[in-house]
């Protein structure tokens, strides 16, 4: 229980120290060795953060490779998922040795293969999109019909009406636009500012030391 | 003139001045706050889970220590914790997803220290904790923790930190597989969408009153007192600045 609370005591010391330092370098001239020392904090915490990505990656090929040689439930997913990774870091690897003969001399492939695979897949699954929310604005009236309920598929309806490139939409075009200049613009505001005093209060609370993340 | 930096060290020494007087308001008065149904509702679900033999998956999305999305991160793990210590008294160990690394030691301990609490570490699983390699904001991580939470039997999905457009991806799998989904975001596209999809929603600065409304302590249910100070601050900052422009013209 001692050795607890001596460990808790060390890590709120620890945090409101580190907290308070970074603070006062963020706020310093540029320069100063104030600003110099939460500059090399910040960079602490990007070399943690690569060394995090590391063993995150070696940890996904570990489990994967187990799944595999144990034949668990969906072993050929893992068996995907390790050749992807074998095959990914095989690629880069080539890029950087610059080997790629004829037409392809100089080329990244790993980019390629980055835009063919994952963009695509991505764009795939944003074109869906739409119909997930004109299906999500559909059930909310359905579940209940509220004021806030009807602005919100009326507004749905009106945007999606007004990005139809026809000449007849133009006014329903222009309505599109106010709307996302003026009370989208406003409301986005207001939640962004929300969100920023959120954040604000409860930095307050981190750095007096009463965040329990750190504590046991 | 006062700089940025006179102005961020006056806007905390304000928010500081305003915690500390809502801690001492609250420990001397009964105060009452607005109610939020996402916060009566989560405890809820939580016993629902309990009782059931269920699951429940957590996700905070591509909130990430280290970066802008630091404080929601931790407020985030905060009412996990605040959810898992009631979990922990089960048999089924909650889900953790999330797309950020250096987040993944957070989450593994947050679900740690609830087992831990509870005395239960039998049933503590640190790989309940899963980070998705695929980057911030993917839609394939969302395809991929829509198909974890299908996969595990989850009963309800807890979207609390930083989502994008992925969320209808997450929203469309919990209405197939008739899970439960309480959402809330830090950015706009994420809000709009947990509106239109979750049964309940947290909008913006309310994730943030989280732990005060999950039996918090005096100096959490005081950041609540100190955000509406500070939100008044804001709106009375408008109005003038509105005021002197009009009277300016």
């Amino acid at each position: 229980m001692r050795r607890h609370r001596l460990l808790n005591f060390l890590a709120t010391v620890t945090a409101i120290s580190m907290g308070l330092v970074t603070l006062i370098g963020l706020v310093s001239e540029p320069g100063t060795s104030s600003a110099n020392l939460a500059g090399f904090l910040i960079r602490l915490v990007s070399v943690f953060a690569a060394v995090a990505v590391f063993i995150g990656v070696l940890n996904l090929i570990a489990v994967h490779m187990g799944r595999f040689v144990r034949s668990e439930h969906g072993w050929p997913y893992s068996l995907i998922v390790l050749v992807t990774a074998v095959a990914v870091i095989m690629v880069r690897i080539l890029d950087h040795a610059d080997i790629w003969p004829g037409d392809l001399k100089g080329e990244q492939i790993s980019v390629r293969v980055f835009e063919s695979v994952q963009v695509s897949l991505e764009s795939a699954l944003a074109a869906l999109l739409v119909f997930f929310l004109v299906y999500a604005a559909y059930r909310l009236m359905r579940r209940r019909v509220t004021v806030w309920n009807v602005v919100f598929s009326a507004i749905v309806v009106i945007v999606l009406l007004g990005s139809i490139p026809l000449k007849k939409t133009d006014a329903l075009a222009d309505v599109r636009d106010w709307l996302i200049r003026v009370p989208v613009g406003a409301g986005a505001r207001g939640l962004l500012i929300g969100v920023g005093l959120g954040t604000v209060t409860v930095g307050v609370r981190v750095l007096v030391g009463q965040d329990r993340s750190f504590r046991s | 003139m006062i700089s940025d930096a006179g102005w961020t060290l006056i806007f905390l020494a304000i928010a500081f001045a305003a915690t500390m007087a809502g801690r001492f308001i609250v420990r001397r008065f009964t105060a009452h706050f607005r109610p939020l149904r996402a916060y009566a509702v989560l405890p809820e679900l939580a016993a629902d889970a309990v009782e059931g033999n269920w699951r429940m998956h957590f996700s905070m999305g591509s909130s990430a220590l280290g970066q802008p999305s630091t404080v929601s991160a931790l407020v985030s793990a905060e009412i996990i914790y605040r959810l898992s210590e009631r979990l922990a008294i089960g048999r089924q160990t909650p889900l953790i997803t999330l797309s950020d690394p250096i987040t993944l030691p957070l989450a593994q301990d947050t679900l740690r220290r609830a087992y831990g609490y509870r005395r239960n570490m039998a049933y503590y699983r640190s790989s309940a904790a899963a980070w998705y390699p695929q980057g911030p904001r993917s839609l394939a991580f969302a395809a991929g923790i829509a198909s974890l939470s299908a996969d595990a039997e989850a009963d309800s999905n807890v979207l609390l930190g930083r989502f994008g457009y992925e969320m209808a991806l997450i929203g469309e799998s919990a209405l197939r597989y008739d899970q439960r989904l309480i959402a809330h975001s830090d950015l706009v596209e994420g809000q709009a969408i947990a509106f239109a999809q979750a049964d309940e929603m947290l909008l913006g600065e309310e994730l943030y009153v989280g732990p005060a409304y999950m039996n918090g302590t005096a100096l959490e249910r005081g950041g609540v007192f100190a955000l509406d100070v500070l939100r008044w601050l804001v709106i009375l900052s408008i109005l003038v600045v509105a005021l002197q422009e009009a009277i300016g013209r």
